[in-house]
């Protein structure tokens, strides 16, 4: 056990904080925010289906999937820039 | 006895053998190994493994029914349960993981430092478990009722039986490759004859590709008839209970304990997000799927069963007419089966499915084994649930600390045949659809859970007091609201039962914050523990400096 500086470890924890409120933001976005405006989205279609209909059958859960696995990817450089590579600990 | 039942019966059975015959190996390979069987298993099998878990009989039977017959507004159901993923992996599973508490009452006991909070979240566990479990006992019915061409109430009695049964060999949780094997012949179960309807439909092999045409054409015929339009928003309730339904459902899934435990078994930080990554990415299948089946299933019906002679049904219908789920009455007398006289159960129309679309007795079969797949798998992790807080965190920790290993195990296994009898009791005659039913166990979590533990890893001032009164509150508030809105027709801005949870959350969040403010704040301890929890896995916080350790130094408590 090493002493690291604390500033470091904040700065690792404001890094998630962002990225994680940019996710959440975008997935809001997609579900919330288009269902409240669906009657105004169906003007067009997307993949045969009104835009809000193909968004909350197809669209919103592509954008969920998407993001979990740009969190994923993200994350593992984040750690990696911080030394936090877990893999190689083992 | 004809050919269908028969061969309904041997894909069962060979499936369940299938994951009897994996667990039964994986054991006796590495028996010491049992808790950590997840831990060495690569991200993706993982993925799956949750995929299985979550994967219950209302997102097998029950949302394709849902979908279709509350058109868009059934939407509701597939947004919020993928949705709740993100609130999942991004607000707690980082920070339940590095707190190395298995279970949710035991991470809220710990982490408020109060016994009268771990014993709520334990008898919350138990009514949420015990709700969830009611929906996935009246699914195995609805399977079995139209296996055996009996009435849905007996399908349960049988449901309930095998249910006690398989929960009390321990459900083959803990066994990954198991889940493993669940998840393929769900997902295949349910693929299969989605792809073959979207052939004789379009022509078209990709369902998910294929669907919008006959959207498009459904809309059509919806205008013709003058009925709701299917895509058309917000037509079978308001647009609140649109956003109410999928805040409950997603902040239901960051919060209900046999979800939440899956994520914090795997082996590092790193591994956890991978998981959770590919869960999502197998679950989504499903979930895209479904509104292709609610299409394909409501267009056959439109066009090939309404219009035709009530004297000449196709052979399907009586089946399930048999099993009092679907009603076929000519109300008007004039011999000709109308849109509107087809009275279909939510719960029928994936079973229906293939049998409506003539795909043979091999897929209805292999239908069958997904869905029973599902029920079971999920009722098994649900019934231990219940065991775990009745024997674990209730008798053992509050009731009897002397009791022996031994005792535990019988309490556990009682609580497990209780649970299971009772469940099965409010099961025989279901107070709504399935899909409506879990609805209530997601409000339930949302209106206790996920208040607790969102403020439990996000704010460091959050105390003891706090969190017994806003769990009591959003209990509270969360049944209550069920109860007047579902039997008493008292709504807020047309958010029905099944949104209660947007106003336990509400309550919860609002008490729990006023009533610690109002309180002493926690130990200069506890606190420090909270924050802590911000660092990753690898990073120690402790007395306002950080400190690196090796993740082989840290060991995590032994259960």
């Amino acid at each position: 056990m090493r002493k690291i500086d604390k500033k470091q470890a904040d700065s690792y924890f404001r890094i998630r904080t962002i990225l994680i409120t940019i996710y959440l933001l975008i997935g809001f976005v997609a579900s919330f925010v288009v269902v409240f405006f669906a009657e105004e989205l169906s003007g067009f279609t997307v993949n045969g289906m009104p835009f809000h209909y193909f968004m909350g059958a197809q669209g919103a859960i592509l954008i969920f999937i998407i993001l979990l696995f740009v969190n994923a990817i993200v994350n593992d450089r984040v750690d990696k820039k911080f030394g936090l590579d877990q893999d190689q600990k083992q | 006895m004809d050919s269908q039942f028969l061969v309904s019966l041997v894909l069962i059975l060979v499936t369940f053998g299938l994951y009897i015959g994996i667990a039964v190996y994986n054991m006796a390979k590495q028996t010491s190994d049992f808790y950590v069987a997840g831990r060495n298993v690569p991200a993706v099998f993982n993925g799956m493994a949750i995929g299985a878990d979550w994967m219950s009989a209302a997102s097998f039977i029950g949302l394709a029914g849902t979908v279709m017959l509350l058109g868009y507004d059934g939407l509701a159901y597939i947004m919020g349960w993928t949705g709740g993923y993100l609130l999942l992996t991004f607000l707690l599973a980082p920070q339940l993981r590095k707190s190395g508490r298995y279970t949710v009452p035991e991470f809220i006991g710990d982490r408020y430092r109060s016994s009268a909070a771990r014993l709520i979240a334990a008898v919350a566990t138990i009514l949420i478990s015990f709700t969830y479990a009611i929906g996935q006992l009246s699914g195995s019915g609805v399977v079995i009722g139209r296996l055996l061409e009996v009435h849905t109430a007996v399908g349960t009695i049988i449901g309930v039986v095998l249910i006690a049964f398989y929960s009390a060999l321990g459900g083959m949780k803990g066994i990954t490759w198991t889940q493993v094997a669940q998840y393929l012949v769900l997902i295949s179960a349910y693929l299969i004859p989605v792809i073959f309807m979207s052939l004789q439909l379009t022509n078209n092999p990709i369902p998910w590709m294929s669907y919008g045409q006959i959207v498009g054409e459904l809309q059509l015929l919806d205008q013709q008839l003058g009925v709701s339009e299917y895509i058309v928003p917000f037509t079978e309730a308001t647009k609140w209970q649109f956003l109410a339904l999928m805040f409950t459902l997603m902040a239901g899934t960051a919060g209900l304990p046999h979800v939440i435990v899956r994520f914090y078994t795997v082996s590092t930080m790193k591994a956890a997000r991978w998981s959770g990554a590919w869960a999502i990415l197998f679950i989504g299948l499903l979930y895209l799927s479904a509104p292709a089946y609610a299409a394909f299933s409501r267009f056959i019906l439109m066009t090939q069963v309404a219009g035709s002679s009530i004297a000449d049904l196709p052979a399907w219908t009586a089946s399930w007419v048999n099993t009092g789920s679907l009603s076929v009455a000519d109300t008007n007398g004039d011999g000709i089966l109308q849109w509107e006289e087809i009275v279909i159960s939510n719960d029928i129309v994936v079973m229906a499915t293939p049998e409506i679309a003539n795909l043979g007795v091999f897929v209805i079969g292999l239908m069958a084994a997904g869905a029973m797949a599902a029920a079971l798998s999920t009722a098994g992790g649900l019934m231990i649930a219940i065991s775990a807080a009745l024997s674990q965190d209730i008798y053992y920790r509050s009731i009897n600390p002397q009791a022996t290993e031994r005792k535990r195990l019988f309490v556990g296994r009682v609580s497990i045949i209780v649970a299971t009898v009772a469940a099965g009791i409010v099961a025989l005659n279901p107070p709504g659809a399935i899909t409506q039913i879990v609805a209530w166990a997601f409000a339930l979590a949302s209106g206790t859970f996920f208040p607790a533990l969102i403020l439990g890893v996000w704010w460091r001032r959050a105390n003891g007091p706090g969190v017994i009164a806003g769990m009591l509150v959003g209990l509270t508030v969360t049944l209550g609201y069920i109860f007047a809105a579902k039997y008493g027709g008292f709504t807020i801005l047309g958010i029905i039962d099944t949104g209660a949870g947007v106003f336990g959350a509400a309550a919860a969040f609002i008490t729990i914050i006023v009533v610690s403010l109002a309180t002493k704040a926690p130990t200069k301890e506890a606190q420090e523990e909270v924050l802590d929890l911000r660092y990753p896995e690898g990073m120690t916080y402790k007395d306002g400096e950080v400190w690196r350790t090796d993740p082989a130094e840290t060991k995590r408590p032994e259960h």
